[in-house]
C-alpha cells in the first residue's frame, strides 16, 4: 500500500519511515526511527528527488509508483549520494530504464565507485549555478560541497519557492504520519534530535554550512524560499527562520543558550559525587540551566548534541592508566573532529597516586579554537573532602560569575 | 715540502718558555688553588711584546705570524693552561675583531694599548640561552640616536673582569634573528657595566672568567664595530681565528702532561725496573706523541693558511676539534702513568687533566666544531623551521610569574602592597617552620645573594626568616664562596630544589641555575636593587630597592611574634599562564573539509610551517583528496 502525502501542488513526498535501525551510520543510537525523504514533481517531464535507503526500498518504490500513476519517469535528480538516499537508485533505473540522472560531476564519480555503473548516456551533469526546465517548474542547482559530502548540492524551484536541501536541516526520527514541521512539537519534542543530528553529521562542516546559507542568501534569496524539503525529517512551510536561526548558531559554533553541561568520567562514585557537589553549588549561586551527564553510560552523541546547546562545560575525569579515563578521552576527541568552538570550561582532575586527568584535559581543550579555559582548576584526590571545600566554591564561583558575565 | 718552523719560531718560543717556566710555573699550583688571575705575570708578557704578536707594528703589535702567536700559547699553556687562555681570548678574541672589523680610529684608539698589554681584551658572546646558537641572544642595544643602551648580560666571559676592553654582541633588530645582532666596543668603568664573582670552575683557574651584567649602558655611536647586522658575521669569522689559540692551548696542555709522564716514567721503578721499559707503559707513550704531532701539524697548518689569508675555517675548526679531543686522551694517559701519586693535588698532571677538559667545550663545542666541518664538506643543511608550537622568544624560566614590580612609592608603601598582596593570596603569617628546615621541605624560605653584602647583614636574613615563618636559603655564591651558610642550604640546579608556597630572595640577581631550583616555587618575591636584574623577570612580586632598607621594614611588617608551628604544607595554586586563541585565516577544502592552516604547513607536500595560502608551491593541491587551491573557502577562525 503505497503512502505518500502532498508537499504542495505538483509536489509529492514519497519517502519512508524507519524505525528498526538502531544506530545511524553504524553509529549513532535511534529510538525514535529516522525517515528518508524523496520527493516527486509532476510537471509536463516527471521528477524524482533522491531516492531511499534500501531498509525502506520497496515502501519508497510503491510511493514513486503511485504517484506517478502510470506517467513514465523522466528525470532523477541526486542531490545526495550517501547509500541512505542512493541505494535504491538501481531499481529505479530497472523500472524506469529511459530515466535522465541529473547530478553533479563528483556525485558521479562517487555513484560509480559505489557500484551502480551508470551509462555514461543517461546522465546530465550539472554546473554551479545551471538551471532546468521540467515545464512549469524550472530549478536551479546550487553546489553544497562539504555539507557534509563533498559531491552534494541542493536544487532550488524558483516556481514554487521549494529548497531540495540534501541533508541539510535534516534531522532524526521518524515522520510517523506528521510531514510539516508545523504538524509536530519541534520546538519541543524534535529540537533535540534535529541537533543531535546536525552536530555529530554536519557539526565539523560549519563554515561550508555558512558558505552554503551565504550563497542561498545572494544567489536565492532567503525571503524566496518557502519550503525547505530535506533527505530526513519533516518539511519545514512555516517559521523557517527558527531553524535557520538554529543553523545559523550551530555553524558558526556560537551556543544557543547560556548554561553549563557537566560531564564527569568516575570509577567508582567519588568524581560523580564531587560533580554532583559542584552542580548543587552552582544551583545554589542561582545556575540551575544544568545538566549532568555520566561519560560512561551516555551515548557521545546525545553529549557533543548538548555541547553545541550550552555555553559551559565543566569536564571531571577520573584518571586512568595515567591518562584520561577513555570515554572521557573519546568525547573530547569528539569535539576535536566535530570542530567544537566558543565554549568556557572548567577542568576538575580527580586520581588517587598520579591524577594527570586535569592536566591532559586542559591540554585537548587548548587545542580547539576559540576555547576559553577557567583558571580555576581542581584536583581531587581520590574523594571529595571537606578541606576541598574552599577549592570546590572557588571553582562553583568562578562558573556562576562567567555564566552570569 | 718540509713540514717545519723557522729558526725565527723556534728562537720565540725559546723566549716564551723561558718565561713560562720562571715565572709561572714556579706558580701554577697557587693561582689553580687560590682561583688567581696572574696580573703580573701578565703585565711582564705584554712588556716582552707577547700581547700583541700577529698584528702590525702600526699598531703596536709584534708583527709577527699567527703560526708566532699559536706557539706563543702552546709554551704558555705547557705550563698553565689558564695562562695559555689569557693570551687566546686577548689576542684572538679581545683584539682581533677591532683590528679586522674596526675603522682606523677605532683601531687607532683601542689596538695599541690591547697589543702593549697595557690594556687586556675580552669577547662577550655567551648569554644563559644563546650558547651554541647565537641566535638566542637577548642583551639589547636600542638606538637612542646619539647613542645605543646596552641591556642585558653575558656569561662565561673569559678575562672578565680583569679585561678593560670587551666585544660585545647585542641585538639592535629584534625577531630576526642572528641579522638583527651587532658588535660593539664597550670599556670596563662604563656605568651600568658591572661583574659577577668569578666562576669557581674546574680548571684554568688562573684565567678569569665571570659574568657581564649591562643594565642601561650607554655605548657612545662611534662604538658599533662594522655595521648594525655586521654581528653575527664579526662572530663568527673571530670564533674561525679564534679556535687556533684553543687548539694551541690544548696542545700546549697536552704537551705538558706528555713531557711531565715521559719525566716520570722513567724514574719510577716497578718490577726492578724504570716502567718505561714496560711495553704497555711505551706504547702509551709512542701513541701520545704521535697524537701530539698530529695535533701540532693541524694546529700549525691552520695559523698558516690564516696568515696566508686563505680560507681557514674549516682547518682551524679540524684543529681545535682534534687537539682538545687528544688533549682529554694525552692528559689522562699521562695522569694512569703516574698512578696514584698522579691524582694528588699539587701533581702537574692533575691540574692539566682538568685544565684539558674547557678545550673541547669553549669557543665552540667540539660537537660544534664538526658542524662547521661538515657544512664545509656538504654545505649548509637546510634550515629546519621551527615547530609552531615552539615559535616566539622564549618565556621566564620559572615559567608564568605575575610580575608584579613595585618601582615607584616610599619604601613603606612598597613593602606594604607586597605584604596586602601576600596575605590576599592566603600565605597565613602567624604560623611558621624552623629555620633550619631543610629547603626540599620547607614552605617558605628567605634566600639571601650577594647582594646582602657583609656577613653581619644575614642578621636582616635570620631576622626576615623568622618573621615570616620561613627557612633560610641562599644563592650559591653565597654557600659556596662566601660560606655565609652551610653548602646545603644553597638553592639551584645543582643544589638545593625549593618546591614550597613562598620564596623570597634578597639580593639575587636571578642567574638561570638558580631559577632552575625555584620554578616550582608557587609564589617567588624579590627584593634587589637592580631594576633589571633577572630575577624581577621571574618573579610574582618585586621591590625594587635596598635589602638593607627593605628587609627591616618587611621584617616589622610580618612580625606576628611567636609562630604557631606551621600544618602540613598545602600547595598553593601558581599564577596558570592564560592561553589566549588567536583567531587566523584558516583555509577549508571543499573537497573533503581539510583545513590548510597556514602555522602548520602541509608536511607532507614538504610546505614548511608560515607559509601563507597564496605562497603555496604552484600545482600544490590537497594533501588528502587532491583538489586544487581554488577548491578551497578562506574562513576567520
Amino acid at each position: 500500500m503505497y503512502n505518500y502525502r502532498m508537499v504542495t501542488d505538483d509536489l509529492y513526498w514519497v519517502g519512508a519511515d524507519e524505525h528498526r535501525l538502531a544506530l545511524f551510520e553504524n553509529i549513532h543510537p535511534l529510538y525514535h526511527g529516522v525517515s528518508y525523504n524523496a520527493y516527486v514533481l509532476l510537471d509536463e517531464k516527471t521528477v524524482l528527488f533522491d531516492t531511499a535507503d534500501w531498509a525502506v526500498g520497496r515502501q519508497f518504490l510503491t510511493n514513486v509508483k503511485a504517484v506517478l500513476d502510470g506517467r513514465p519517469l523522466d528525470y532523477l535528480v541526486i542531490n545526495h549520494v550517501e547509500p541512505d538516499h542512493a541505494a535504491s537508485i538501481e531499481e529505479i533505473l530497472l523500472r524506469w530504464p529511459k530515466v535522465k540522472i541529473i547530478t553533479t560531476p563528483k556525485a558521479v564519480t562517487l555513484l560509480n565507485q559505489f557500484g551502480f555503473g551508470l551509462d555514461p548516456n543517461a546522465i546530465e551533469e550539472v554546473a554551479e549555478g545551471d538551471t532546468k526546465c521540467f515545464g512549469k517548474h524550472t530549478v536551479a542547482f546550487v553546489y553544497a560541497p562539504m555539507v557534509h559530502w563533498p559531491e552534494a548540492m541542493v536544487t532550488f524551484d524558483t516556481t514554487n519557492g521549494v529548497l531540495f536541501s540534501a541533508d541539510a536541516f535534516g534531522s532524526f526520527r521518524a515522520l510517523d504520519g506528521k510531514l510539516f514541521a508545523d504538524e509536530v512539537d519541534f520546538a519541543g519534542e524534535w529540537i533535540d534530535d534535529a541537533r543531535r543530528y546536525y552536530t555529530n553529521i554536519v557539526g565539523k562542516y560549519g563554515p561550508q554550512v555558512v558558505a552554503l546559507l551565504n550563497k542561498a542568501a545572494s544567489v536565492v534569496g532567503l525571503e524566496n524560499i518557502k519550503y525547505l524539503c530535506p533527505l530526513h525529517g519533516p518539511v519545514w512551510r512555516k517559521d523557517l527562520g527558527y531553524i535557520i536561526d538554529k543553523y545559523t548558531h550551530w555553524a558558526t559554533y556560537e551556543p544557543e543558550e547560556k548554561g553549563v553541561m557537566i560531564v564527569y568520567a568516575s570509577m567508582y562514585g567519588n568524581t560523580e559525587a564531587a560533580a554532583e557537589v559542584l552542580a548543587a553549588k552552582l544551583t545554589a549561586r542561582g545556575i540551575t540551566n544544568t545538566r549532568l551527564y555520566d561519560v560512561s553510560s551516555t551515548h557521545v552523541s546525545y553529549l557533543i548534541s548538548d555541547l553545541f546547546k550550552y555555553s559551559h562545560l565543566v569536564l571531571a575525569s577520573v584518571t586512568y592508566n595515567l591518562g584520561i579515563f577513555p570515554p572521557m578521552h573519546n568525547f573530547l576527541m569528539d569535539m576535536k573532529a566535530l570542530n567544537l568552538q566558543k565554549r568556557t570550561v572548567a577542568i576538575m582532575g580527580s586520581g588517587s597516586w598520579a591524577p594527570r586527568s586535569g592536566a591532559l584535559m586542559k591540554e585537548e581543550i587548548e587545542s580547539l579554537k576559540n576555547m576559553t579555559v577557567l583558571d580555576e582548576e581542581m584536583t581531587v584526590t581520590s574523594s571529595l573532602k571537606a578541606d576541598n571545600e574552599s577549592e570546590i566554591d572557588a571553582l562553583a564561583d568562578a562558573i556562576a560569575a562567567s555564566v552570569l558575565k | 715540502m718540509l713540514y717545519q718552523t723557522t729558526q725565527e719560531h723556534e728562537a720565540l718560543r725559546a723566549t716564551v718558555r723561558e718565561f713560562a717556566e720562571a715565572e709561572i710555573k714556579p706558580i701554577a699550583f697557587m693561582l689553580d688553588k687560590n682561583n688567581q688571575f696572574p696580573t703580573e705575570q701578565v703585565k711582564k708578557m705584554g712588556e716582552l711584546g707577547l700581547m700583541g704578536l700577529p698584528y702590525e707594528k702600526e699598531y703596536g703589535g709584534a708583527g709577527l705570524d699567527a703560526l708566532s702567536y699559536a706557539i706563543a700559547v702552546e709554551e704558555l699553556a705547557r705550563v698553565d693552561g689558564g695562562a695559555g687562555v689569557i693570551l687566546s681570548a686577548h689576542t684572538s678574541l679581545g683584539t682581533y675583531p677591532i683590528y679586522a672589523f674596526g675603522n682606523e680610529e677605532q683601531k687607532k684608539k683601542y689596538l695599541p694599548d690591547l697589543c702593549s698589554g697595557k690594556k687586556i681584551g675580552a669577547f662577550g658572546l655567551t648569554e644563559p640561552n644563546a650558547g651554541s646558537d647565537a641566535g638566542g641572544t637577548e642583551t639589547t642595544a636600542e638606538d637612542m640616536g646619539d647613542h645605543y643602551l646596552l641591556n642585558g648580560e653575558k656569561i662565561f666571559i673569559t678575562n672578565g673582569g680583569e679585561a678593560d676592553t670587551y666585544v660585545v654582541f647585542a641585538v639592535t633588530t629584534p625577531g630576526i634573528g642572528t641579522r638583527g645582532i651587532s658588535a660593539f666596543i664597550v670599556e670596563k668603568g662604563w656605568e651600568g657595566f658591572t661583574f659577577e664573582e668569578h666562576y669557581d670552575k674546574m680548571g684554568i683557574r688562573s684565567s678569569a672568567t665571570c659574568q657581564l651584567n649591562f643594565n642601561g649602558v650607554k655605548i657612545p655611536k662611534e662604538n658599533l664595530l662594522g655595521k648594525e647586522g655586521q654581528g653575527f658575521k664579526i662572530a663568527m669569522a673571530t670564533l674561525d681565528g679564534g679556535r687556533i689559540g684553543i687548539a694551541a692551548q690544548a696542545l700546549g696542555i697536552a704537551q705538558g702532561a706528555y713531557e711531565a709522564a715521559v719525566e716520570y716514567s722513567k724514574e719510577r721503578v716497578q718490577f726492578g725496573k724504570p716502567i718505561c721499559q714496560q711495553q704497555n707503559i711505551a706504547f702509551k707513550i709512542a701513541d701520545m706523541a704521535t697524537k701530539l704531532r698530529c695535533a701540532r701539524f693541524l694546529v700549525y697548518s691552520a695559523a698558516e693558511l690564516k696568515q696566508a689569508h686563505v680560507p681557514y675555517g674549516m682547518e682551524s675548526a679540524m684543529a681545535k676539534q682534534y687537539a682538545s679531543d687528544i688533549a682529554l686522551e694525552v692528559t689522562n694517559d699521562a695522569l694512569q702513568i703516574f698512578g696514584g701519586s698522579g691524582y694528588l693535588k699539587g701533581m702537574e698532571v692533575e691540574r692539566f687533566y682538568r685544565d684539558a677538559k674547557i678545550t673541547t667545550i669553549y669557543e665552540g663545542t667540539n660537537e660544534i666544531q664538526r658542524v662547521v666541518i661538515a657544512s664545509h664538506i656538504l654545505g649548509k643543511a637546510a634550515k629546519e623551521a621551527p615547530a609552531a608550537a615552539a615559535a616566539g622568544p622564549r618565556g621566564p624560566e620559572t615559567g608564568a610569574r605575575k610580575r608584579l614590580i613595585l618601582k615607584d612609592g616610599t619604601a613603606q608603601e612598597k613593602v606594604e602592597v607586597l605584604v596586602a598582596n601576600l596575605k590576599k593570596d592566603g600565605h597565613d603569617f602567624t604560623v611558621g617552620i624552623p629555620m633550619d628546615t631543610p629547603i626540599t621541605q620547607a614552605e617558605r624560605v628567605v634566600s639571601a645573594g650577594q647582594g646582602i653584602g657583609e656577613k653581619k647583614n644575614m642578621k636582616l636574613i635570620e631576622d626576615l626568616a623568622r618573621a615570616a615563618g620561613a627557612a633560610v636559603g641562599s644563592s650559591r655564591p653565597v654557600a659556596e664562596t662566601l660560606k655565609y651558610v652551610p653548602i646545603n642550604r644553597y638553592v639551584g640546579m645543582s643544589g638545593q630544589k625549593f618546591k614550597g608556597n613562598l620564596y623570597i630572595a634578597c639580593g639575587i640577581s636571578g642567574a638561570i641555575q638558580h631559577l632552575k631550583g625555584i620554578k616550582d616555587a608557587s609564589c617567588i618575591v624579590a627584593i634587589n636593587t637592580n631594576p633589571n636584574a633577572k630575577i624581577f623577570k621571574n618573579c610574582d612580586y618585586g621591590i625594587v630597592g635596598d635589602v638593607m632598607e627593605i628587609l627591616p621594614l618587611l621584617t616589622k611588617a610580618l612580625d606576628t611574634g611567636e609562630k604557631l608551628p606551621a600544618p602540613p604544607m598545602t600547595k598553593m595554586k601558581r599564577m596558570a599562564p592564560k592561553k589566549v586563541y588567536q583567531p587566523r585565516k584558516l583555509y577549508i577544502c571543499n573537497g573533503c573539509g581539510h583545513e590548510y592552516d597556514p602555522m602548520q604547513g602541509d608536511p607532507e607536500n614538504e610546505v614548511k610551517p608560515g607559509t601563507a595560502f597564496k605562497d603555496l608551491p604552484e600545482g600544490w593541491t590537497c594533501p588528502h583528496c587532491g583538489e586544487a587551491v581554488d577548491a578551497f573557502i578562506e574562513i576567520e577562525a
